[in-house]
C-alpha cells in the first residue's frame, strides 16, 4: 500500500470531525472519496498532508508511519496537494506560483516548467499573470501543476471540479486521466460523484466522519443508495 | 509666508528626505511582520531602541571621543554597522521566541499577542532605564535622562544645489536606507527565502503544503525586519547624537505611521510612506513652526485612514511585485 490511513479521529475543538476513518491507496489507482458537504473530506486530506493533527489512529505513507511528521516535510516524501478552494499564490505569476510546488526540492526546475506547460499549455500562455487574476479554471490548473512540480507519489486533489463548467471539468478530469496514466497515484476528493465514479479506480463514501461504504467505483455508480444520495436519485445511463 | 517656504523648501526636503529614510527602515520591520503573522510588532521600537544602544557599546569600547576620517572611518562605521543590525536582528528573534511563538503554539488571539508585545516594549524600556544605561553606559541614577553620542564625523556641504547644501551625513542616510531597502527588495522577490516569505503572507496553510516550514519564515522575517531597524539605529544615533531609553516610542509611531501610509504589509509603501512623512513633516514646520511636527505626522495618518482605509500602495507583501 502506498497510503493507508488507519482509524483516525480528528478533532476541531471539541467538534470530532472524523470518527475512525481508514482508507487505502494503492500505487498507481485513482481512488475517490465522495461525500456531502460537511461530511469530512477535506479533514481526511488535511490529515493526510499535516496540516491537520490527529487525536489517534495513524497514516502510513510508502511503509513508514507519517502521522507525527510537520506538514511541511510530507512534500518530501511525496505527498503533493492541490487544496479547497485551489490555493493559489495571489500576488505571484504563474510561474512562481508553479516552482512554489518545487520549492522543497533542489536543482534546475525547467524540464519539470515544461512538462507541466505541455500538460496546461493555458499556463504557458499564461505565464508572466498574476495567480489572482487568473479564471476559476485557470487556477485550478495552476494548483494542480504546482502539485506536480513536487514530483509527487499521491496527488491529492480537493474538489478540483468546484465551481467550474461543465466543459471546464471534463477537461481536468481527463487530465487527472493523464497524469495518472504517467504514474502518479491519485486520491481525488469529490462532491461531483457522478464524474469521479467514472474516473475513479475504487471510492470511499464518507458520511458524517464515518466511511459507510468502499467498492469499485464501478459498483457504487449502480448502487441504489449511493445514486439516492450522491448521484440525483433516478436509475438512469451514465 | 510664501518667501519663508521658497527659502526654507530646499533645506528641508532634505532633512525630510533624511528622517523619511529612517522612519522607512524601521517600517520594513512593521511591515514584514504584518504580512506574515497579520500582527503589530509593537516592541519593534524597542528592537530600534536596542540597536541604537548597541552601536553607542562599539563606540565606547572602541575609545572613540571624536570625529574619524579616511579609513578609520569607514571601517568604523561598517563596525558599528554590523554591531546595531546583529543586536537589533538577534533582539527581534529572540522577542518572537519568547513574546509570541509560545501564544501561537497554544491558537491565542492577535489580541493576545499584542498585549504580550506592549509588555515586552515596556520591559525593554524599563530594563534599559533601571539596569542596562545606569551599569553598561556609567551613568548612575541617570538611566532616564539623555545619553550622548560622540560625533563620528565631520559634517560638510558636498555639493548645492540652487541655495540648498547637500551635507554629507543627510547624504550618507538617504544613500545607505537606499542600498538597504534594495538589498531587501532583491532578497524578498528573488531569492527562494523570500519566496517563502511571501507565499507565508499570500496563504500560509497553502506555503506549508508546499513545504515551507512556518516557524523558520517567521523567525527569518523577525531577524531580516530587525537588521533594517538596526541600520536605522546606527543612522538615527549618528545624526541626532542623543540616546533615551525610550528613543523608539515615537519614531516607532511614526515609522508605524509610514508603513500604514504606505500600506502595510508592502515593502514598496514603506519606503513610500517613509519618505512621504517625513517630507510632509519637514515642510509643514515651515508653515506651522517645528513645534507642530509630530500633530502634523498624524494628522496625515487620521487623513490617510479616512480616505484610504489601506494605504497608497494598498495592503500587503502579495502586490509587492504585481
Ligand atoms: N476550521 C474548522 N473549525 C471548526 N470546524 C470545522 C473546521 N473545518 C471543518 N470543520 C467541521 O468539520 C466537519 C468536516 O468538514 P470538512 O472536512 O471541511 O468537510 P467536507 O470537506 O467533506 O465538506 C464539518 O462538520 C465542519 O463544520
Ligand atoms: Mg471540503
Amino acid at each position: 500500500m502506498l497510503l493507508e490511513i488507519k482509524d483516525i479521529h480528528v478533532h476541531y475543538g471539541k467538534i470530532e470531525a472524523l470518527k475512525g476513518v481508514s482508507l487505502e491507496v494503492d500505487e498507481g489507482e485513482i481512488v475517490t472519496l465522495i461525500g456531502a458537504n460537511g461530511a469530512g473530506k477535506t479533514t481526511t486530506l488535511k490529515t493526510i498532508s499535516g496540516l491537520r493533527g490527529l487525536s489517534s489512529g495513524s497514516v502510513f505513507f510508502d511503509g513508514k508511519d507519517i502521522s507525527r511528521l510537520p506538514g511541511h516535510k510530507r512534500v518530501l516524501v511525496g505527498i503533493g496537494q492541490s487544496p479547497e478552494g485551489r490555493g493559489v499564490f495571489p500576488g505571484m505569476t504563474v510561474t512562481e506560483n508553479l516552482l512554489m510546488g518545487a520549492y522543497a526540492r533542489r536543482g534546475d526546475f525547467s524540464k519539470d516548467l515544461a512538462e507541466v506547460f505541455e500538460l496546461f499549455p493555458r499556463l504557458a500562455e499564461r505565464k508572466d499573470q498574476a495567480g489572482g487574476t487568473m479564471s476559476g479554471g485557470e487556477q485550478q490548473m495552476v494548483a494542480i501543476g504546482r502539485a506536480l512540480m513536487s514530483k509527487p507519489k499521491v496527488l491529492l486533489l480537493d474538489e478540483p471540479s468546484m465551481g467550474l463548467a461543465p466543459m471546464l471539468v471534463a477537461q481536468i478530469f481527463s487530465i487527472i486521466k493523464e497524469i495518472n496514466a504517467r504514474g502518479t497515484t491519485v486520491l481525488l476528493v469529490e462532491q461531483n460523484a457522478q464524474q469521479a465514479l467514472q474516473l475513479a479506480h475504487r471510492a470511499y463514501v464518507l458520511e458524517t466522519g464515518r466511511v459507510v461504504k468502499s467498492a469499485p467505483a464501478a459498483d457504487l455508480l449502480d448502487d441504489p443508495q449511493v445514486r439516492e444520495a450522491y448521484l440525483g436519485g433516478a436509475l438512469g445511463q451514465h | 509666508m510664501l518667501n519663508d517656504f521658497i527659502s526654507q523648501v530646499g533645506p528641508s526636503t532634505v532633512g525630510g528626505l533624511a528622517s523619511g529614510a529612517i522612519y522607512a527602515l524601521i517600517a520594513l520591520g512593521y511591515t514584514m511582520v504584518y504580512g506574515v503573522l497579520r500582527l503589530i510588532n509593537f516592541a519593534h521600537s524597542e528592537i530600534f531602541m536596542i540597536g541604537s544602544f548597541a552601536a553607542l557599546f562599539v563606540i565606547n569600547l572602541m575609545g572613540i571621543t571624536g570625529p574619524l576620517s579616511g579609513i578609520a572611518l569607514v571601517g568604523t562605521m561598517l563596525l558599528l554597522l554590523l554591531a546595531s543590525m546583529a543586536a537589533s536582528g538577534g533582539a527581534a528573534v529572540v522577542l518572537e521566541r519568547v513574546a509570541y511563538r509560545p501564544l501561537r503554539r497554544r491558537g491565542a488571539s492577535r489580541l493576545a499577542a499584542l498585549i504580550s508585545a506592549i509588555g515586552a516594549s515596556i520591559f525593554l524600556q524599563e530594563l534599559f532605564a533601571l539596569v542596562i544605561i545606569p551599569e553598561v553606559f556609567d551613568r548612575p541614577s541617570q538611566g532616564r535622562n539623555q545619553v550622548p553620542v560622540p560625533r563620528l564625523f565631520d559634517r560638510e556641504t558636498v555639493f548645492s544645489i540652487g541655495n540648498t547644501d547637500i551635507r554629507n551625513d543627510h547624504l550618507f542616510i538617504i544613500v545607505a536606507a537606499v542600498v538597504m531597502m534594495v538589498l531587501l527588495d532583491v532578497f524578498v522577490n528573488r531569492t527562494r527565502i523570500g519566496r517563502g516569505i511571501r507565499a507565508t503572507s499570500q496563504d500560509p496553510e497553502t506555503a506549508v503544503l508546499m513545504g515551507v516550514n512556518i516557524d523558520s519564515i517567521i523567525r527569518t522575517t523577525f531577524l531580516v525586519g530587525g537588521a533594517m531597524a538596526g541600520v536605522a539605529a546606527l543612522l538615527y544615533a549618528m545624526e541626532f547624537e542623543n540616546l533615551r531609553f525610550n528613543v523608539g516610542f515615537l519614531l516607532g509611531v511614526k515609522a508605524f505611521t509610514a508603513a500604514v501610509l504606505g500600506g502595510i504589509g508592502n515593502l514598496r509603501g514603506a519606503l513610500l510612506g517613509g519618505l512621504m512623512l517625513g517630507l510632509i513633516e519637514n515642510w509643514g514646520s515651515i508653515f506651522f513652526g517645528s513645534e507642530w511636527k509630530d500633530v502634523i505626522a498624524f494628522s496625515v495618518l487620521v487623513l490617510v485612514l479616512l480616505f484610504r482605509p489601506t494605504g497608497i500602495l494598498g495592503e500587503s507583501l502579495q502586490r509587492a511585485r504585481a
